[in-house]
């Protein structure tokens, strides 16, 4: 769902970006006045003491249909370890957010304010040995644009919105975007991947082709091993041009990489107990807290762990369409956030396992507005704002009445997982004298309804993306009153209007930040969103022979036995871990001695961000 | 009203058939009592005696806590009330013995639901995984299954009813062209339409019910279509026409109940099967929409948490002693309406 919703928005932001007649306008020569830019002075973040070798052993749900990065069936949950296998231009250091050179080694910004020109390393080589070229580039448009991809996703981005590549030189490449950003984001948006020219013949059979061929690439590991139905693995490349890099030593240590695929959870889980797997996600509270014992556990054999992180938080709550009869009055808005006792439902169902969410937009460092505090429940106060909007009366049923209609509104959603927070709230909410009726509908079909505008209270999450907060597709006036866009309240306000214009328009962060603290400021004060839950850590078990580094992990990482980069974005967080050899032989021998150790539990709570509590 | 010879007989034939006259006293019972439930299953209290004044809060409008002297607005909460009133003199509550509607949350701090059989909380068979009760949720569950259940049985019956006689007693080219259209019909898958329909719509208990009708009328046509073609070449249906009775006199005071003992054996069977339909709808979750009381609901809930095993077990039980009643029911009809006398009902 999530997926489907980023991409959703993207393709919206994509179309309302599109400029008519937008022609490729690179200069043939490069200008003259750059200046390069590198970042070789923030810390490292990986853990010198970590050792090379072992065979890290993962699960995934289904087999990959293709090995194909772009075209038909490439989306599955395998995808990750092919993207991820190739580096982009730049990354971002997971603990202080800056670019961090990757296959770029510099970058310099157009006076324009929409191109960014890389610096390609030097050393920069495929799996197979070719250097890295700007023709690759070149040839990335080229193939990024062709029809024989079948990919009109990556077809349309190539066009629309990285309107140009341009090679200057074998080392130099020019990426054009369709409207001028401020750098952090144009360097998050143009930070384009790459594709092997010498690999790729584009014919109108491309697609069957190279349905199961292993495509060179330029990041640690190369497919090695592939048994259709079973697994696959992958292997360390002992050449790693990236290997001794400042941001890449000492990362990405086992020697071999085996997904198995594992159809079910629970099976999956056994598999893990067996330790036939190394690792296993619990953040689902009831794998934590009521699945995750036993004697592995309490042995001392699997450690369990518990790590905050500083991320930027998919934006979840109640969306309350402002077009509504009953929900157009902000006092009714208010009420109903007064009215919603999110806290009980954290402190019981939830089993204190989630957070309140404050604000709409959360974790994006700088930009997060900390002066707002969601409305706790406060019945005293709902029922102020319900007087000053009208309703004074109660039913018989002890909902509220005015001119003959009861306070009922309906919550659309689509995740039957919901359910048991939304009766809670609903239970709730009748003391204030306000009726939820709750319309669960499949998921593609509550988003439908949802962008169709046909909702009165939208119980959804947004994932989120990007290194900055995002107004423009939720608030903007542009959006509102018509379908087919993600501003789900309708919100329809001239000041913002103009806020969100100049906070797309400018290119000064520190403005920037001053403007998103408004903007998130005006979208508390007007009521649209009654935000709900966060879950701002990953819970996960590990064997102890693999092992982390003192810190676990960064401020940005989502996952923390992430073989590649597969979680957490832009940030360059993953393969941090590394299998200690010589450890699992003797955990191995004391499984079949008997003995015992502690158990481990680990919780870190250093990113933790108790401001946004 | 004067009860024919052959009806007593059959009563009294279906009264000797104790399994199933006793399961149908029972289900009588049950039904008479879920009809009742707020008296027994509920979060109001009966009797509220309070400063010299009697209140009866079941039915009727909702009393505010300010009504008791609670400093709040809203539905007085009577368990809360009751032991209030426990420490002091102002009055006494007598709750139903299950002090618990089916909506209501029952969460207690640090210690997480589902809760376990109580009974000291009264919750007789504990709670789901939102701290309901279950007792609740199955009695107002049943009630629903069973209304809903009896509804569709109405309407099938109506329609398929009156189709099939038309088919048997018309015959010919009617006979032949709905014999086709119930054929392509029943051929639409069912379960497809029901997924269709609670994914683009919020199903409710009459969209269902449509629903169901529209796909569930066809199999009794073509009992009902037999009988009346085998009623109709009888001498006493040609002397009625003899005597110039009109079409429609003769299929309702001739054929029809005539045709009566067929109908009769499948009514317990319809209603066995729009319960479990229900159920399954709801299992699957294109049923009615949360947090709508529901056996399918509980279901679901019950084989996801097998560590709380009340919950599947109360579910399953209460599925398994229904539908044997049923099926108890429907055996004796179809004994004592059996006119094949010389088999033993044993």
């Amino acid at each position: 769902m999530s997926e489907l919703l980023t991409g959703l928005s993207r393709a919206l932001v994509l179309a309302t970006l599109l400029v008519p007649g937008i022609a490729a306008a690179l200069p043939d020569r490069l200008p003259d006045n750059l200046v390069w830019i590198t970042n070789e002075e923030d810390p490292t973040y990986a853990a010198p003491e970590a050792k090379r070798g072992g065979t890290f052993r993962t699960s995934m749900q289904s087999f990959p249909l293709t090995l194909r990065r772009v075209g038909p069936d490439s989306n599955g949950g395998f995808a990750q370890y092919l993207r991820y296998n190739q580096m982009s231009l730049v990354e971002w250091h997971p603990n202080t957010r800056r670019p961090i050179p990757s296959l770029a080694s510099h970058w310099a910004f157009d006076a324009d304010g929409k191109t960014v020109y890389y610096r390609i390393d030097e050393d920069a080589r495929w799996s197979d040995g070719v250097p890295v070229t700007a023709a690759d580039f070149e040839f990335t448009r080229e193939f990024m644009r062709s029809k024989f991809i079948v990919a009109p996703w990556y077809n349309d981005y190539y066009t629309t919105q990285v309107v140009d590549i341009r090679a200057y030189g074998d080392r130099i490449v020019g990426v054009e975007g369709a409207a001028p950003r401020p750098a952090e984001e144009l360097m998050y948006e143009y930070s384009v991947g790459v594709v092997p020219k010498h690999f790729h013949r584009l014919t109108d059979n491309w697609v069957a082709d190279y349905n199961w061929k292993i495509e060179p690439n330029t990041g640690p590991y190369q497919i090695t091993d592939v048994r259709k139905g079973r697994y696959i693995e992958l292997t360390r490349d002992p050449n790693w041009w990236a290997n001794d890099r400042k941001y890449y030593q000492h990362r990405f240590n086992p020697d071999k990489i085996r997904i198995k695929v594992v159809r079910d959870l629970n099976v999956d889980f056994q598999h893990f107990i067996k330790g036939e797997t190394d690792t296993f996600g619990l953040v689902i509270p009831q794998f934590w807290h009521d699945k995750a014992k036993g004697t592995v556990f309490d042995n001392g054999y699997v450690s369990r762990y518990w790590f905050y992180n500083d991320l930027p938080q998919p934006s979840s709550g109640m969306f309350l369409n402002e077009d509504d009869p009953i929900l157009k009055d902000r006092n009714v808005r208010i009420a109903l956030a007064y009215a919603m006792n999110f806290d009980k439902v954290i402190r019981t169902v939830l089993r204190n396992d989630y957070a309140r969410m404050q604000t709409f937009n959360e974790g994006f460092g700088d930009y997060d507005n900390l002066a707002i505090h969601a409305r706790e429940f406060d019945l005293a106060k709902a029922r102020d704002y319900l007087e000053a909007a009208g309703w004074h009366d109660r039913g018989p049923d002890g909902i509220l009445v005015k001119d003959g209609k009861r306070l009922s509104l309906r919550v659309t959603y689509g995740s039957p997982y919901s359910t048991d927070r939304l009766v809670v709230l609903r239970e709730e909410a009748k003391k204030a004298g306000i009726e939820l009726e709750l319309a669960l509908l499949d998921s593609a079909s509550a988003f439908k309804q949802m962008q169709e505008k046909k909702h009165q209270i939208a119980w959804m999450t947004w994932a989120s993306q990007g290194i900055s907060p995002e107004y423009w597709q939720f608030f903007h006036s542009v959006n509102a009153h018509v379908p087919q866009t993600n501003n789900l309240m309708n919100h329809d306000d001239p000041v913002m209007d103009k806020l969100i214009d100049a906070y797309r328009a400018s290119s000064a962060k520190s403005e920037r930040v001053e403007l998103a603290h408004r903007l998130e400021q005006m979208v508390f004060d007007s009521g649209a969103i009654i935000s709900s839950f966060k879950v701002p850590y990953t819970r996960e078990a590990a064997w102890n022979w693999v092992k982390l580094p003192a810190w676990l992990g960064t401020r940005t990482t989502d996952q923390l036995f992430d073989p590649l980069e597969l979680s957490a974005g832009v940030y360059s967080a993953g393969g941090l871990f590394w299998i200690d050899v010589d450890e699992k032989r003797r955990i191995r021998a004391a499984m079949a001695a008997g003995e015992k150790f502690a158990p481990v539990l680990k919780k870190d709570e250093t990113y933790r961000r108790r401001d946004l509590e | 009203m004067t009860i024919s010879p052959l009806a007593r007989k059959q009563w009294h034939r279906f009264k000797s058939i104790k399994r199933g006259y006793y399961a149908a006293l029972a289900l009588a019972g049950l039904l008479v009592m879920s009809c009742a439930a707020e008296m027994l299953v509920n979060n109001r209290a009966l009797i509220v005696s309070y400063q010299g004044k009697l209140y009866f809060p079941t039915y009727g409008a909702f009393l505010p806590g300010s009504t008791f002297g609670l400093g709040y607005d809203y539905e007085t909460n009577y368990r809360e009330l009751r032991s209030r009133f426990a420490d002091s003199d102002d009055g006494w509550v007598l709750m139903p013995p299950v002090p618990y509607n089916a909506f209501e949350n029952d969460l207690r701090e640090l210690t997480y639901p589902p809760y376990p059989p109580s009974f000291a909380t009264r919750h007789f068979l504990g709670t789901d995984t939102t701290g309901r009760d279950i007792v609740a949720r199955l009695v107002y569950g049943f009630r629903i299954a069973i209304g809903f259940s009896l509804m569709l049985l109405l309407c099938n019956y109506l329609i398929g009813i009156a189709v099939g006689c038309a088919m048997g007693f018309w015959g010919g080219a009617f006979d032949l062209f709905f014999q086709r259209v119930i054929e392509v019909w029943s051929n639409v898958p069912f379960l497809y339409v029901i997924m269709i329909v609670a994914s683009i719509m919020v199903p409710t208990f009459w969209t269902l019910t449509f629903v169901m009708v529209l796909f569930g009328w066809m199999s009794m046509t073509w009992y009902m279509r037999t009988s009346t073609y085998k009623e109709k070449t009888r001498d006493y249906v040609m002397a009625a026409r003899a005597l110039g009775a009109s079409s429609t006199r003769i299929v309702a005071r001739h054929i029809l109940p005539n045709t009566v003992s067929v109908i009769v054996t499948f009514i317990p069977f319809s209603i066995a099967s729009g319960i479990t339909a229900l159920t399954a709808l709801d299992y699957l979750g294109f049923g009615l929409l949360p947090p709508t009381p529901s056996w399918g609901d509980l279901l679901s809930q019950g084989t996801d948490n097998l560590d709380s095993p009340w919950i599947v077990t109360s579910v399953v039980t209460a599925m398994i002693v229904i539908l044997l009643m049923v099926t108890y029911i429907g055996e004796a009809i179809r004994e004592a309406f059996d006119p094949k006398r010389f088999t033993f009902y044993e």
